[in-house]
């Protein structure tokens, strides 16, 4: 009589056999396995970049605070939007603190005051002083229905990035730069064919009408005081100014005083063009000067910030690109205890320090700016002291909107920009003069869209 | 042994039986449906907060040019793909039919392989093989043809060829194992004997071939309509979550995602999945009639 192993055998084959050994043994593992310590709030965050500074902190804080201990929740971008929008929106589980960007936050705001997920923090915001604390521009991406639900993350001030090492070769000095049209006239001579097929390979500035680069186009229109929304949340994109932002952009893109080309930042391609010298110079806020560093070692020693060229004599040198806050889930169990950790992470001037060191992120708390790695060279940067370069332009850096309907409003401002480029090529008119009436039809057309859009939402519209 | 009567069966028995399927159907297909039909009437934000507004959401749609650039550019995208897919595929076939051809399996395989690759991975792909600068398919042509700007804006300025372009690759493979079991099925009598009162290669391919297959092509035709019709991944991968440059990328079933997802108005995509859902009904019955019209 054969055993049971060896009737097995015959009916499964060894195959069959050694998979559900497999499976077997696999589903013991899981049931078994214990399970990570995931005891305490839960802080979800979206970036690794982040990830990696607040493992070592919060493993800090809970050596602290055993009564109020924390863990990481780390999601990937897009799987992190889904999951903060269902849990708000559908009450599935969410973390008790939640990191939010900036583009994430819009949906949350969409609905009521009580539909908003975040605990209101204004009141504890006062009450601590933290309001005067912290840099004021930093809030008002997190603010809406005249509330605040976020500790801002950072400031995220912008300068210029530029490739000390082809402009000082060309002996051009930069200081006569102050506005972009001085940039252009100065850098101009650097636009070349360097293999001689009758096209420029080297362009002078980051810039396109890609969706990807949709939020620099914004950061350019807010350094020239454009506006996509007026305070009250109205949409104002077809002002004059901003119709003078678009002709003059579309300049810069098109025709033959084009400067500019598609090197999206955080891809291979991008950087790739990066290093070989394609592009001159980039629109450069604190935390991309750490991804440089971190993806684009080669260029240590080669790049040189400075102010941004202002869009007029005597205007603005910087604005504002990204942004991150911490917010606290009104599902929390312990809104105190949430409050404190978020405190720690945002705020503490050892946090502060973490993030500078780890990917040069300026914290939006003013007296942390006299910590000393602000104040330290640094070798990437040609031995400049970027954290003072940063800090110098922090209280200029412009308000935002935080209207739920903003990133739809930066994709009509984006798609009216590649219809007036179209237009421009088509018509072959390349004077931003000439632009400006059609620029000012196409910002109509977009505001229209928008207005009706925003008039449809019935649950913004019964709000008094 | 006796066979057992149906009568011995209890009237309930049939039921029983198609108890597992009813479940599933009315649970996963009827039950939302319905569900989905009453949300086209509503706004919401979110599962939780809903309101009635009528046809309103039908009446915005129509009025929103969003939408009409999605339906414009999925109507374009099912022209070009099947207008290129269907002949790909086709000739793909044919020479893959040819008599003693060698390595037929390895090259079938070959062809074949794309549509194995996960849409995500295509787009991924095409997204790095479609680089203005950096991009293979430039640097190629260009090295090719010296007056082919390296800069071509694929993803820009082409967006829609190139998203064509990256369908084709993915898709005329699996068009072509249809033609080619159709072809297998034509009868070599009828060639031969076509070919012995003289008819050439052309017209034996469009007086017995093709009329052979076009049930084949008929239902390779509503299926590529239908997937275009469905178009979501590739672009979404390709023009990184969006619908890229002025929306030229756009698709309805993106449109529909967008807005029921992203903004959150389950409500407002419902009516888009409707209004998309009669749109591919009329394509079916319009593909019937003609296949009808023509058997007749």
């Amino acid at each position: 009589m054969k055993s049971i192993f060896g009737r097995m055998l015959m009916v499964l084959s060894p195959g069959g056999c050694i998979i559900l050994l497999i499976a077997g043994l696999s589903t013991l593992v899981i049931i078994f396995r214990p399970l990570p310590g995931l005891e305490g709030q839960a802080v979800w965050i979206y970036t690794p970049r982040h990830a990696e500074i607040y493992k070592r902190e919060l493993a800090q804080w809970n050596r602290l605070h055993p009564d109020n201990r924390a863990h990481l929740g780390l999601f990937e971008y897009h799987a992190f939007q889904r999951r903060l929008l269902s849990g708000f929106l559908a009450g599935t589980p969410v973390g008790d603190l939640i990191e939010v960007e900036r583009n994430m936050i819009g949906p949350t705001f969409t609905g009521t005051f009580d539909d908003v997920g975040f605990v209101d923090l204004t009141d504890h915001l006062r009450d601590e002083g933290l309001l005067e604390q912290i840099n004021a521009p930093s809030f008002s991406p997190w603010t809406s229905h005249g509330r605040i639900f976020g500790i801002p993350h950072d400031v995220h001030p912008v300068l210029l990035a530029y490739r000390a090492d082809l402009v000082e070769a060309a002996g051009i000095d930069v200081s006569k730069i102050e506005t972009w049209d001085d940039f252009y006239r100065v850098l101009s001579p650097l636009i070349k064919d360097l293999d001689g097929d009758g096209r420029p390979d080297r362009f002078l500035l980051n810039l396109s009408t890609s969706p990807l680069q949709a939020e620099l186009i914004e950061a350019l229109l807010l350094q020239a005081g454009g506006e996509l929304f007026d305070g009250q949340k109205r949409p104002v994109l077809d002002s004059e100014l901003n119709a003078h932002v678009l002709a003059r952009l579309a300049t810069w893109l098109v025709g033959p005083r084009r400067m500019c080309v598609d090197a999206p930042e955080n891809t291979a391609a991008g950087d790739a063009m990066r290093v070989r010298g394609t592009v001159i110079a980039s629109v450069m806020p604190d935390w991309l000067a750490g991804a440089w560093k971190q993806h684009m070692p080669t260029l240590s020693g080669k790049i040189k910030l400075m102010p941004l060229p202002a869009w007029e004599k005597g205007g603005r040198h910087t604005t504002v690109l990204g942004g991150t806050m911490i917010g606290i889930a009104k599902t929390a169990p312990d809104f105190e205890k949430s409050w404190a950790i978020a405190k720690y992470l945002y705020l503490s001037p050892q946090s502060a320090e973490a993030l500078f060191r780890g990917i040069c992120i300026i914290s939006p708390v003013k007296s942390n700016w006299s910590l000393p790695v602000y104040h330290q060279p640094d070798p990437f940067f040609c031995g400049q002291k970027i954290g003072e370069l940063f800090i110098a332009q922090a209280p200029d850096v412009p308000l935002r909107s935080s209207s739920p309907y903003n990133t739809l409003a930066l994709e009509k401002f984006d798609d009216a920009l590649v219809s007036l480029c179209d237009y421009a090529t088509r018509e072959n008119r390349y004077d931003a003069g000439e632009l400006e009436p059609e620029a000012r039809r196409l910002l109509g057309r977009a505001q229209a869209d928008m207005e009706r859009l925003i008039a449809r939402n019935v649950f913004l519209a019964s709000q008094p | 042994m006796k066979p057992t009567s149906l009568r011995s069966y209890p009237a309930w028995a049939p039921w029983l039986f198609l108890a597992p399927f009813l479940l599933i159907f009315f649970a996963f297909t009827a039950w939302p449906l319905v569900q989905s039909l009453v949300l086209s009437f509503q706004q919401t934000y979110g599962p939780r907060r809903a309101a009635f507004v009528g046809l309103a959401n039908f009446s915005f749609l129509l009025r929103d040019p969003l939408f009409w650039k999605a339906l414009r550019n999925t109507t374009l995208f099912t022209f070009g793909s099947v207008l290129l897919q269907m002949p790909a595929a086709l000739v793909l076939a044919l020479l893959l039919n040819r008599p003693g051809l060698r390595g037929r399996i390895l090259f079938r395989l070959i062809f074949f392989a794309p549509s194995l690759v996960g849409t995500v991975f295509v787009g991924v792909i095409f997204y790095l093989l479609f680089q203005a600068h950096t991009g293979i398919v430039n640097q190629v042509l260009h090295a090719l043809f010296p007056s082919f700007d390296p800069e071509f804006a694929w993803m820009q300025d082409h967006v829609m060829s190139s998203l064509i372009l990256a369908a084709l690759w993915m898709q005329a493979g699996f068009g072509m194992i249809y033609f080619l079991a159709a072809l297998q099925d034509v009868p070599a009598e009828l060639i031969e004997a076509a070919s012995l009162d003289g008819a050439g290669p052309w017209q034996r391919f469009r007086h017995i071939v093709l009329p052979e297959i076009r049930p084949v092509a008929g239902f390779v035709m509503l299926l590529s309509i239908i997937s275009s019709f469905q178009l979501f991944e590739l672009p979404w991968v390709m023009f990184n979550s969006g619908g890229g440059p002025d929306n030229r990328g756009l698709t309805i079933v993106m449109y529909l995602y967008e807005n029921g997802f992203i903004i959150g108005d389950l409500g407002y995509a419902s009516a888009v999945g409707w209004v998309l859902a009669v749109l591919l009904m009329l394509a079916a019955i319009i593909q019937r009639r003609l296949a009808r019209k023509q058997e007749d």
